[in-house]
């Protein structure tokens, strides 16, 4: 027998064993009768989280967006300028540290080598 | 306009019996078919699906939505009817052999029923996560991903399952199978 007929023969053999729709239908109607009658008690959670713990929403949304971009903008002020400079007052020029001029920045070759850097 | 199942389910947490009654009403008939494909006996069916509704109906204000309410009611179905079958084998009436009818065409009749009943007692003879994936993959016609869903696992390991499945079936089936070529 092939794959499809196998396959067919399952299908076959399972519907059949669901049985006709008349007995379904009469099946569901009982059941739901039993379970009509009066319910058992629910059982609830002993502890659960406040609501609003369990109603984060992660999905981006516009006012959130708009959050996120304003506390990014602050961030990055407060960052470039601190707390202690305001944002009119520039900073001093930089101050050259090595005070050699330009050669202080070349790289020597290594003296044993001759390598550069 | 119909209401979803997850918005009744909501309704059923706050103890709203008519909303439980409309989810039953909606679901009865898939799940009773469902347990009487894997039970092969009506009246078990039956209990196997009041048992189910039970507990829809107890564990409401537990649940939460992490996946539909259709998938989580036939894992509830199917567990129930594997603890049925594993707590008592029967031989069932239904699958017992019929009497011969004397009326023309009753002799390929008979064969058929007689090859159905070898294909459901070889189902019935597997293991339990191999028996769950034929029946509702070729009975419930479910998609692989829905099984997978249901039983707790992968995709692949649904086709696994399947295969070794229907190899096993094929090995318990090897005459009558054989017969037909």
């Amino acid at each position: 027998m092939k794959d499809e007929q196998f396959d067919n023969l399952l299908r076959a053999t399972l519907s059949r064993r669901a049985g006709a729709t008349h007995q379904n239908e009469a099946a569901v109607e009982r059941v739901l009768n039993r379970v009509s009658g009066p319910l058992p008690r629910q059982r609830r959670p002993r502890w659960r989280l406040p609501a609003v713990l369990l109603d984060w929403q992660f999905a981006p949304a516009w006012p959130r967006m708009a959050a996120l971009a304003c506390c990014a903008v602050i961030g990055f002020f407060v960052g470039i300028a601190g707390f202690d400079r305001s944002f009119e007052a520039p900073d001093p020029a930089p101050v050259s540290l090595g005070g050699g001029g330009i050669g202080s920045i070349t790289f020597e070759p290594e003296a044993l080598t001759g390598a550069r850097p | 306009m119909d209401e979803s199942d997850e918005a009744l389910m909501a309704r059923v947490a706050r103890g709203d019996q008519k909303a439980f009654h409309l989810l039953a009403r909606r679901h009865l008939p898939a799940i009773v078919g469902l347990a009487r494909r894997i039970l092969g006996n009506a009246a078990e069916a039956e209990d196997v699906a009041q048992e189910a509704l039970m507990r829809v109906w107890t564990y409401a204000p537990r649940w939460r939505p992490l996946a539909l309410f259709r998938t989580w009611l036939t894992r509830v179905v199917l567990n129930l009817c594997l603890d049925r079958k594993r707590r008592a084998r029967w031989v069932e009436l239904e699958t017992a052999g019929e009497i011969v009818d004397p009326a023309p065409g009753a002799g390929e009749k008979a064969e058929a029923a007689e090859r159905e009943r070898m294909v459901a007692s070889a189902i019935d003879n597997l293991p339990p996560r191999q028996r769950s994936a034929i029946m509702l993959t070729y009975g419930e016609g479910m998609t692989n991903a829905e099984v997978a869903e249901i039983l707790d696992t992968s995709v692949s390991a649904v086709e696994t399952l399947l295969v070794r499945g229907k190899h096993n079936l094929r090995r318990a089936l090897g005459s009558m199978i054989d017969k037909d070529n």
